[in-house]
């Protein structure tokens, strides 16, 4: 869910660049060569797999994962968000230029909001920790992502009060079927391949974000 | 889905032989006015531009046909709610509900400014080879470690999408269907994390092989730009067009919401 081209006013879009570049700064700090493949690969992952269609209705969802983005990469998730974001304004024309910014706080903060919810999860004794921690996760990521968005709009004019209400709703049932899909896919890697999941104690996701 | 932008950055035109970096400075400037137009007239005349230039590049309309689809879904609803919502006197009342004309006004105000973007941003990328655009924003003081993500994740993107296809095709030819139903959506948790362990492992190769070629984070590139009086002249006189659609958007006669908007 990105917001289009035409729709927000200037000192919006100009506050979502500020905040793109204050957040790309912070988080990517002492990047390591070796991480500039890496968030690059996952980021095509993601982009990918926010192709997946799934059946609602009469219409379908996509995933937007960036929920995900937050458990795998920790705070590299934003280069990873913008980078995806830029990519689909510049191949698809999905989203837009001028909006590059705003969309990439929104998702992009979405899914360092989940980073930390998901790093939470060692300080409950629970069986499916990475099942329940990642659906926190997903949830929390989509559902930040709503709020900016429909902030964005509030903050644009009065006018559009009641498409940010509309688009706050939709992203509860998107919600839902995020918070299923990250918490089994977290569960998943937790069995398959946990130094994959960012914040495990002790490997390299953790260092990265120290 | 055909992903790749640049397929058609081969044809000869103007927009074509541009100046890459120049070409992207002078277009992404007219977009930015573009999407800060207030008057329905204008944003028109930013609409036939962008059409003027699609036209121009030689690219086919098929080519940017998905971009404006999106826009269509994506703003559709903005027709339907905004003059329903718009704060102030409706002009009638229709099913109980207010209807406002400048609530139409400004969704129709959007979507011609998003058509008239999306068509912009098609042609700056469709008509030169992306690896060289991507140069063209480095030498733009773009920082270059996003320039080599960016690079990166465009060449893995169609790794990653004919896997994914794969993957598809089989769990079909098993009987998989996708329904909304918790069973689907773990199954496509799986399906994602399937991908990603696949993807990390490969990550880990190829940084091993780009070591061995003897990478050290930077990408060298054969690729020399110059500039020619004729690329300036074409920059100025697309930089001179935002300046004159500005001033007259601004200046000019035409009605701008009283309220909600700027």
């Amino acid at each position: 869910m990105h917001i289009s081209e035409g729709i927000l006013s200037a000192p919006v879009l100009t506050a979502g660049f500020a905040g793109t570049a204050v957040l790309a700064a912070a988080t990517m700090r002492k990047l390591d060569m070796e991480e500039v493949p890496k968030i690059s690969v996952i980021t095509s992952v993601f982009f990918v797999a926010s192709l997946i269609k799934i059946p609602l209705g009469p219409a379908s969802v996509h995933l937007i994962l960036n929920g995900l983005v937050g458990v795998v990469l920790g705070w590299r998730a934003f280069a990873a968000i913008m980078l995806g974001i830029i990519l689909q304004a510049v191949i698809f024309g999905h989203g837009g230029i001028t909006v590059i910014g705003v969309n990439s706080v929104m998702l992009g903060g979405g899914g360092l909001i989940a980073y930390l919810v998901w790093q939470q999860r060692f300080r409950f004794q629970l069986k499916r920790r990475a099942l329940v921690f990642g659906a926190l996760a997903g949830a929390a990521g989509t559902i930040s992502s709503g709020i900016v968005l429909a902030l964005a709009l509030v903050t644009t004019g009065e006018a559009f009060q009641a498409v940010a209400a509309t688009v706050l709703a939709a992203h509860v049932p998107i919600m839902l079927i995020e918070a299923a899909v990250v918490g089994a896919c977290a569960e998943f890697l937790q069995r398959v391949k946990p130094d994959i999941l960012a914040g495990q104690q002790g490997d390299r996701a953790g260092r990265a974000a120290g | 889905m055909a992903l790749d932008i640049d397929r058609y950055a081969h044809l000869e035109s103007p927009l074509q032989r541009w100046d890459p970096r120049l070409k992207i400075a002078a277009l992404g400037l007219f977009i930015l006015v573009t999407a800060l137009l207030q008057t329905i007239p204008m944003a028109m005349v930013a609409l036939i531009c962008g059409a003027a230039l699609l036209g121009l590049s030689g690219l086919p309309l098929r080519f940017i046909s998905h971009g404006l689809s999106f826009v269509l879904v994506f703003l559709l609803p903005f027709f339907i709610i905004m003059p329903f919502s718009y704060p102030g006197d409706p002009a009638f009342h229709w099913l109980g509900l207010g209807f406002a004309w400048e609530g139409l006004r400004l969704a129709s105000l959007i979507f011609l400014k998003a058509l008239a973007i999306v068509m912009m941003t098609f042609t700056l990328f469709g008509s030169s080879r992306f690896d060289i655009s991507m140069l063209a924003l480095q030498h733009l003081r773009c920082p270059r470690v996003v320039v080599q993500m960016l690079l990166f994740t465009y060449r893995y993107t169609y790794v990653f999408l004919g896997e994914m296809r794969r993957m598809h095709t089989s769990m079909r030819a098993r009987g998989f269907i996708a329904r909304m139903d918790p069973a689907t959506l773990r199954v496509y948790g799986h399906f994602v994390g399937t991908l990603l362990v696949r993807s990390f492992e490969r990550t880990e190769r190829v940084y091993k092989a780009m070591l061995a070629k003897g990478y050290q984070g930077e990408l060298h590139s054969l690729v020399t730009f110059r500039a020619e009086a004729a690329d300036y002249l074409k920059a100025l006189v697309v930089l001179a067009g935002g300046v004159v659609l500005l001033y007259a958007d601004r200046a000019g006669p035409w009605r701008v919401a009283a309220q909600g908007w700027y």
